[in-house]
């Protein structure tokens, strides 16, 4: 009887949710009513809600999970000040005048920028309302137009920093730890937020080497699909064009770079290198925003750069018992460049506030970060109750007996996955389907990071592929009435094609995964 | 670029979209004020080797404060995903049905469970005052844990707006003025 409620119940919750009433009450309702089913029929007790309110609170204080508002903060401030669209333009100039050097940078700054805001809607919305028209007043074929930048939206998704990979990771952690602790392994080994983002570059720079590949092969056999931009149309070049290229492409691309790189090298958490980021974000839109935000930001910068250096000087930690001289002149020179740093940062969102924007980010971000969080409340109900039902018994049991072993049980899975990709975004297939599913895989004898990766890649693909695809139908909502369904459709064939071959190839080499995570982490 | 609030067409939701309205404004602050305090315990730790427990947990107060209370301002201004294939070529009418049916079958059934299953784990933090475990942390664990009733019912009061504004479209004359006024190409009521 409990094993038909579970069926049920993950069955009913699939239908009810096309209803359209938002996904994370949906969730945790149905589950709900089933729950009240179960106890009427005698097969539930009500008791195991008991926890419902402790679990809750265990999600609000989960130390890893700030990093989500503080990488969400991040990218919407980004966004929201243009300093995205100007390193579109720019990357469009420098690479314009290449055949499919349009195609290039969209495929380039999809995979920097797309990583934070992590839903796959509104990735594609932005890249759709800022290149689309670009691309096709150019002369670019829709169809390589479209295709490209759905394929760019959802590629960001998978590279780190990405909110969607701490998610996972967080996930994978906790499934990873169970299914050790089940086989009676008391002292399991941990797989962190930091691993999955080590995991997942090296498979996400395939793709976009594949994606540019993709695009140079167009340029090349058919090249009136991907024209460049004719120099004359092209104002900026030489000294001029190196100008804006170090204003408007390095300092965001180097602000990406250090944090992906703070979290890689181990030196800061994601939370910590987010909390960085965003501030970095704020003195980005300062000076886009307002000219003179300019001498705040560079102030705030050096000052960073000062504390830097002087912690390679002196020993600047003052929680110790005995500080010879010469460091409290260090510590003292630390304290001055610590208040010009608060002053500058200050000064810089200041004029943001003047400018109106950061009003927006703040409501962006609480808004992205609610919906977020509210997935994983409703999603966390859900997982109760269907494991009252014994619902991961079930997924256990059926997994193991799939013909093939653990490949079988991963296709499986990954072929669930695709198909749910359909209806779920990326946040409630890691929340609802993924605790249930990886334990059993994990116990299989496959590696976690192997898995989260060719996860996030399946969906990925599951995006991108009609006639259900999310991209797809965001960015018909936003395409001009000249580029039809049916070039979105043909557009995105390719970059399924390239999916399917990176997945296969990850599937062939896990190394492609477990190479960089090992090299950093041992 | 904000909507304004407190338009729901009828006495009621006009009232609850305004307090929730003014929730989200405010705690839309914690936003910021939670990378302002991340950066300079970021600051502390590899600058000057020092963390502080009360600096740390304050973080925790405001991420957890940033959604728990600003989840039923981002129900008001549509937040929350909806999987839209069916919803969005619905007309107004069946929207309001889907909003309808969907507070009184999921969200408030999901704020009365919280309420009750939180009320005694929370009550019992209240009579004891929780503070912190570390004896320099904030000695306001009673507080943070009574996010957990401020969301249910915040979001179950953001539900009554939402179905009042339902029962309104649904009463409109059929041809009407109904709210949403999508138009254009949607296709009339059946």
């Amino acid at each position: 009887m409990s094993d038909v409620l579970a069926l049920g119940l993950f069955a009913a919750t699939c239908l009810l949710i096309l209803a359209g009433y938002p996904v994370a009450f949906t969730l945790a309702g149905t589950a709900l009513l089933f729950a009240g089913l179960g106890n009427l029929l005698g097969v539930f007790d009500f008791g195991l809600l008991g926890a419902y309110g402790q679990q809750i609170f265990g999600r609000m204080t989960n130390p890893v999970l700030i990093a989500v508002p503080l990488f969400v903060f991040m990218g919407v401030m980004l966004e929201r000040s243009k300093v995205a669209e100007e390193l579109l333009d720019t990357m469009g100039m420098l690479f314009g005048r290449l055949r499919g050097g349009l195609g290039i940078s969209v495929i380039c700054v999809g995979a920097l920028l797309a990583a934070s805001t992590g839903i796959v809607g509104a990735t594609v919305v932005t890249m759709g309302l800022l290149s689309l028209p670009t691309m096709l007043r150019r002369g670019y074929d829709p169809r390589l137009a479209a295709g490209s930048i759905c394929a760019a939206g959802t590629l960001g998704q998978i590279i780190p920093p990405s909110i969607v990979l701490v998610l996972l990771g967080e996930v994978l952690a906790s499934a990873y730890q169970q299914s050790q602790l089940k086989r009676g392994i008391f002292s399991p080994d941990t797989v962190s937020v930091g691993d999955l983002f080590a995991g997942a570059l090296v498979p996400g720079v395939l793709l976009v080497a594949l994606y540019i590949a993709y695009q140079l092969g167009m340029a090349w056999l058919r090249p009136e699909s991907s024209p460049a931009i004719p120099a004359a149309q092209d104002a900026a070049h030489g000294r001029r064009l190196a100008a804006r290229v170090m204003g408007a492409l390095a300092p965001p691309a180097l602000l990406i770079v250090a944090v992906l790189g703070s979290i890689l090298g181990g030196i800061a958490t994601p939370t910590e290198a987010a909390a960085v980021g965003s501030v970095g974000a704020g003195l980005l839109a300062a000076v886009k925003l307002d000219p003179k935000g300019r001498r705040s930001a560079y102030a705030a910068v050096l000052a960073m750069a000062g504390l830097i250096a002087l912690g390679g000087v002196f020993d600047l930690r003052v929680g110790r018992t005995f500080i010879p001289g010469r460091d409290w002149l260090g510590i003292g020179l630390a304290i001055g460049l610590s208040a010009v740093l608060a002053i500058g940062v200050a000064d810089a969102f200041r004029r943001i506030h003047r400018s109106g924007i950061l009003r927006e980010v703040m409501d962006g971000t609480l808004k992205i970060t609610a919906m977020v969080f509210v997935i994983l409340i409703g999603a966390a109900l859900f997982a109760l109750v269907f494991r009252g039902f014994g619902g991961d018994r079930l997924v256990h049991e059926f997994l193991t007996g799939l013909p093939g072993g653990a490949m079988g049980a991963m296709l499986f899975v990954m072929a669930t996955l695709f198909v749910l990709g359909f209806f779920l975004d990326f946040i409630e297939i890691i929340y609802v389907v993924v605790p249930m599913v990886a334990p059993p895989l994990m116990a299989m004898g496959l590696d976690p990071l192997w898995i989260g990766v060719m996860i996030a890649v399946n969906l990925q693909t599951s995006f991108l592929t009609p006639p259900f695809g999310f991209a797809l139908f965001y960015l018909r909502g936003v395409a001009p009435q000249s580029v039809t369904t049916l070039h979105i459709y043909s557009g995105v064939a390719p970059f399924i094609a390239i999916q399917v071959m990176a997945l296969l190839i990850l599937a062939l080499f896990p190394a492609l995964v477990l190479w960089l995570p090992r090299l950093i982490y041992g | 670029m904000r909507e304004p609030d407190g338009r729901g067409g009828n006495p009621v939701s006009e009232t609850i979209d305004r307090v929730n309205g003014a929730v989200g404004r405010a705690v839309a602050w914690c936003a910021l004020a939670l990378v302002a305090v991340q950066f300079v315990a970021v600051v502390q730790r590899y600058v000057f080797g020092i963390g502080w427990i009360w600096v740390e947990e304050s973080i925790v107060y405001l991420h957890a404060t940033l959604f728990m209370a600003g989840a039923a301002y981002t129900l008001l201004h549509e937040g929350h995903v909806r999987v839209d294939i069916f919803y969005a070529g619905a007309d107004a009418r069946q929207r309001a049905w889907v909003d309808l049916i969907g507070t009184v079958a999921f969200l408030w059934p999901l704020s009365g469970l919280i309420c009750v299953k939180a009320w005694p784990y929370v009550l019992a933090s209240w009579q004891i005052l929780e503070r912190s475990p570390e004896t320099s942390g904030i000695p306001a664990v009673f507080l943070l844990k009574s996010l957990l009733l401020v969301f249910a019912a915040l979001i179950a009061l953001q539900g009554v707006s939402m179905a009042a504004k339902a029962i309104d479209t649904i009463g409109a004359p059929p041809d009407g003025e109904g709210d949403g006024g999508h138009g254009g190409g949607v296709e009339g009521p059946a």
